[in-house]
């Protein structure tokens, strides 16, 4: 039997112009026209919403959860943290 | 009733335009919100669900520029009146069917409302106008929708084009009903308030002609002396109040909860 499920997009949403584009789930769709518009009706209608990006699952690759040492700190590099001095929040590439 | 109403636009005629209008977004909102649960697909269960919920603050639109001209609230008129009063066409009060039956009357509805509000964009009566110019930048995205749908589904795999085919030929001659003429529509088109239905018809079966025939779907349809005929006899009567079972039901179901507590407050 052939497979009927249409494939999984990755939705990226923007809250305002010039922010990130935020990962806030998946939808399936037949193509990437459904996959946006879909992801309107999914993500769009409550968020505030600028702009939307969608991308095919099968396009992500991804770590793998079971190979914890990809990620792992196996030896002390603390001395790396920067921690004598405080960023703020927010930086402003353009301040003095 | 309203008394700085434009004493040369007709009164009655803008009355029955909008009833009808009111009661058209209403009786589909409902259906589509049939779907909510039971969508074959769950993102488009959420999609049917926001469409039914955007059709219903349409009918809100209507009824509350009617308020001036009834004396009603739109809750009243939509609450309180028996399914014998509705001026909606038979067409959204069909049950919703299966999935490809949904897609195809929500598409042809989808292309009607927006030859109407386009039109209606440029009316005489200025509520009228302004509503409708706002209610077309929504409709715009249903009708991407549902013409998205009708476009994959015409000829995607044997059994959807077979089931799409089977949809069409029931709701197009249904559909015809959209443009039933109302109770002074000749005054309606002479003060400039609305074109008429026979014009917006024509253009509107330009456009489902062209999109079904892209999606390999077949339509009861002769070209004579340039222009498009349909073939086939139209469902008419919901403009005069000639209704089916179909909607008693719905509007029973509609004024339920609101008839269990009338007057009720939340």
């Amino acid at each position: 039997m052939t497979d009927t499920q249409w494939e999984t997009y990755e939705v990226f949403h923007q809250t305002k112009k010039g922010d990130a584009h935020i990962h806030v789930g998946s939808v399936h769709a037949p193509d990437p026209q459904m996959a946006l518009q879909l992801a309107r009706d999914q993500f769009a209608r409550r968020l505030k919403c600028t702009s939307l990006w969608v991308v095919p699952s099968r396009c992500v690759t991804a770590t793998n959860y079971q190979d914890e040492d990809f990620f792992a700190q196996t030896t002390d590099k603390s001395y790396r943290d920067p921690k004598a001095f405080g960023a703020p929040d927010k930086l402003d590439p353009h301040a003095d | 009733m309203q008394t700085n109403f434009p004493s040369q636009l007709p009164q009655d005629g803008i009355r029955t335009l909008l009833l009808a209008m009111a009661d058209d977004e209403l009786v589909l909102g409902h259906r589509d919100s049939e779907w909510t649960g039971y969508a074959p697909i769950l993102e488009e269960d959420i999609a049917f669900s926001n469409i039914a919920q955007d059709e219903i603050g349409h009918s809100l639109v209507w009824f509350t520029l009617l308020t001036p001209l009834t004396g009603l609230t739109p809750d009243q008129m939509a609450f309180e009146r028996s399914y014998e009063e509705f001026t909606c066409c038979r067409f959204v009060t069909h049950p919703k069917g299966d999935f490809a039956y949904t897609t195809v009357r929500q598409y042809l509805f989808d292309e009607a409302e927006r030859v109407r509000l386009t039109a209606l964009s440029g009316s005489s009566y200025g509520p009228l106008k302004e509503a409708a110019a706002k209610i077309l930048r929504e409709e715009a995205y249903h009708l991407m929708h549902s013409k998205g749908l009708v476009e994959r589904l015409g000829d995607a795999t044997e059994e959807s084009h077979r089931r799409m085919q089977a949809a069409v030929d029931l709701a197009f001659p249904q559909a015809l009903g959209m443009f039933e003429p109302i109770d002074g529509e000749a005054e309606l088109q002479k003060t400039g308030v609305f074109p008429g239905n026979v014009t917006l018809e024509h253009e509107w079966l330009n456009n489902v002609v062209s999109v079904l025939r892209g999606a390999s779907l077949k339509l009861p349809i002769q070209q004579m002396n340039g222009k498009l005929k349909p073939q086939c006899k139209p469902e008419l009567g919901g403009r005069k109040k000639s209704h089916t079972a179909h909607l008693q039901q719905l509007v029973d179901d509609v004024q339920l909860v609101y008839r269990m507590a009338p007057g009720g407050k939340w």
